[in-house]
């Protein structure tokens, strides 16, 4: 990791995930931001520039992929690296997050927050080794 | 019955008299009075009218004949004729007054038959109105003799439009977009559930239950449909999968976060006691447990519904392996089980799968295999390659499962412990998403085992050919990280 730390917005409703996911994500070394829907997500990416977004789907009123929208066509050029959070993802949902320039996506449900840290490292310095539950001694 | 009764001849008598007094009356008159020819002629004359007149007289009760023979057939059956004139006419009323009796008494009876007959067609027809089942009667040349209430309303057709007219140029019934009613027309034990197309192209989703009826050319009819509207059924059913969604993914929620917290504590307190340490560690087990729980029940939801949907394109098994061995390995330690993953003795090719739900399958069959050994036991995973596909071997030195469950092992909601008797916690929901995902792959998934030796599930992936290879290449082929369910 650079001297100046990455920085990551973390969009995401669920206010223990959020806690959660913004208290590792800043252990390891990032600058974390977060936002609980879409439209304050869309104003702090108005706001500063991110390196990565993490961003849930399901938000309420202006949902993910609309908040994805709406900075794709402000910011076509954007190199910010996208990674979708999600606990429904249908087919269509993920697609089309997708073709709005999303890099990745993950399911909560099935990741330890350690795993999705490992995960945005993956996404921004590239291969991590795999981190895992400790076992019970 | 009645004694013959000896005819009078009375009347013959008296018109007899008439006659003769008609004729001989001038006559004798002439003989002792002299008469002019006009006066003869005057007093034949009279004679002859007094005769009329008498004759008349006499023939009166005829006409009371005839009047009450007009009442009866009008239909007044009480009607009786009261003649004493003491001759034929008394005798000719009294038997019309017998054949009166004796006719009112048939017709009476008559019509208590009919009306015997028409409360029981009422009956049935009520009967048959009421049963909440369509119900259409069928003659031998296919054409419609009855259609009940239900069957109206299933069809959409009243009996005017309907009635005499061949089926099949009203109603169509399709199973699989294909049409069955020339098929299935009145097989012996038809009972399956069909798409019925009515009035107006109407919908509706039936059982149907065809019945060939034994009967005779002369009743005519050779055929009943019993049409079960299966529209309300399918309401609720969607009600109930709806709401197990609904309440799953809520349910979800929050575990995520304790499962979460629980993760990131146990991996932040390596010096908290043992003994605490232990109980944490208990509760994340038992909180991963109850997500696959809930994962297992969305996913039979999204079976139910047909709508699992298994996204195949060229991925990296082993890291699938891997992360879903890993994930269970606290579980397997806690329960003092061997959990081992064999390397693959060569590199695995690409399969043809999707990410996360081979993940699921993979998690199924190892968490089973921990559940059914018992501690101090071995659950090994071990993988081959043949030219078409990768094959997954889950074995375990557990309790096994008994000849008898065997073919009933991937149904859904089976349970050996509830053959067995052996209390074993689970929801028998495992193994039956495992063989429906893996069927959505095109692979296979079977069973070996024997009871107390253990079991060895298989299964089978098939591998990217070249073709197959370039067909699936697209946007989820993007290798930047692991990820994905696309199905939730």
């Amino acid at each position: 990791m650079g001297p100046t730390p990455k920085k990551i917005l973390l969009v995401e409703d669920e206010d223990f995930i959020k806690e959660l996911y913004t208290r590792q994500l800043t252990k390891a070394g990032f600058a974390v931001k977060s936002a609980v829907d879409g439209q304050s997500g869309l104003e702090a990416l108005k706001a500063e520039t991110f390196d990565l977004l993490l961003l849930d789907i399901m938000l309420p009123g202006m949902n993910g992929l609309q908040l994805l929208r709406e900075f794709r066509t402000q910011n076509p050029n954007s190199p910010m690296i996208t990674i979708l959070l999600t606990n429904l993802g249908q087919e269509a949902v993920i697609k089309e997050g997708f073709e709005l320039g999303a890099q990745a996506y993950l399911i909560k449900a099935s990741y330890t927050p350690d795993q999705v840290v490992n995960e945005v490292k993956n996404a921004l310095f590239g291969s991590q080794p795999p981190s895992s539950i400790p076992t019970a001694q | 019955m009645q004694p013959e009764v000896k005819t009078k001849k009375t009347l013959h008598i008296k018109i007899a008299l008439i006659i003769t007094f008609a004729v001989i009356t001038p006559g004798i008159a002439g003989l002792f009075i002299s008469l002019t020819p006009i006066l003869y002629l005057l007093a034949g004359v009279l004679s002859s009218v007094l005769s009329i007149i008498i004759l008349f007289w006499i023939l009166q009760p005829l006409s009371a004949l005839i009047k009450s023979t007009g009442v009866f057939s009008d239909g007044k059956l009480n009607h009786r004729i009261d003649i004493r004139s003491g001759d034929e006419f008394e005798e000719a009323g009294n038997s019309f007054n017998t054949m009166a009796d004796k006719l009112s008494k048939t017709i009476q009876s008559l019509e208590d038959e009919r009306d015997t007959a028409v409360s029981d067609k009422n009956k049935f027809s009520e009967i048959l109105s009421s049963v909440i089942d369509g119900i259409i009667a069928l003659d031998f040349n296919k054409r419609v003799i009855f259609l009940n209430e239900a069957g109206k309303q299933i069809t959409g057709y009243t009996e005017t439009e309907i009635y005499g007219k061949p089926i099949d140029q009203f109603i169509h019934l399709f199973r699989d977009k294909e049409e069955i009613l020339s098929k299935i027309y009145c097989t012996a034990s038809f009972n399956q559930s069909t798409q019925l197309i009515g009035k107006m192209g109407k919908q509706t989703r039936i059982n149907l239950v065809t019945t060939q009826v034994g009967s005779t050319v002369q009743t005519n009819l050779s055929c009943i449909l019993v049409l079960h509207d299966l529209s309300r059924e399918e309401e609720l059913e969607q009600m109930k999968l709806d709401f197990v969604s609904m309440a799953s993914h809520e349910l979800k929620t929050p575990l995520t976060s304790i499962v979460g917290y629980l993760s990131v504590f146990l991996n932040e307190s390596k010096d908290i006691p043992k003994e605490s340490f232990d109980l944490l560690h208990k509760a994340f087990t038992a909180a991963q447990q109850l997500q696959t729980l809930i994962q297992n029940l969305l996913n039979v939801n999204k079976i139910e519904k047909d709508q699992l949907s298994v996204s195949s394109g060229p991925i990296d098994y082993l890291p699938v392996l891997s992360k879903a061995v890993e994930d269970l390995r606290s579980q397997a330690s806690q329960k003092e089980i061997i959990l081992t993953l064999i390397p693959p003795a060569q590199n695995l090719p690409k399969v043809l799968a999707d990410q996360v739900r081979l993940g699921e399958i993979i998690t199924n069959l190892v968490a089973n295999a921990i559940n059914y050994t018992n501690p101090g036991g071995k659950v090994e995973i071990s993988t081959t390659v043949s030219p078409n596909a990768v094959q997954t071997v889950v074995a375990d030195t557990g309790i096994g499962i008994p000849k008898e469950a065997i073919p009933h092992l991937f149904g859904k909601f089976f349970r050996v412990s509830s053959q067995t008797q052996q209390a074993k916690k689970g929801t028998g929901l495992g193994l039956y998403i495992a063989k429906s995902i893996i069927e959505k792959l095109h692979g296979k998934i079977w069973v070996e085992s024997e009871a107390g030796k253990g079991s060895k599930f298989y299964f089978t992936i098939p591998v990217v050919t070249q073709s197959a290879g370039i067909l699936n290449r697209d946007k989820f082929d993007s290798e930047a990280i692991q990820t994905g369910s696309l199905n939730y």
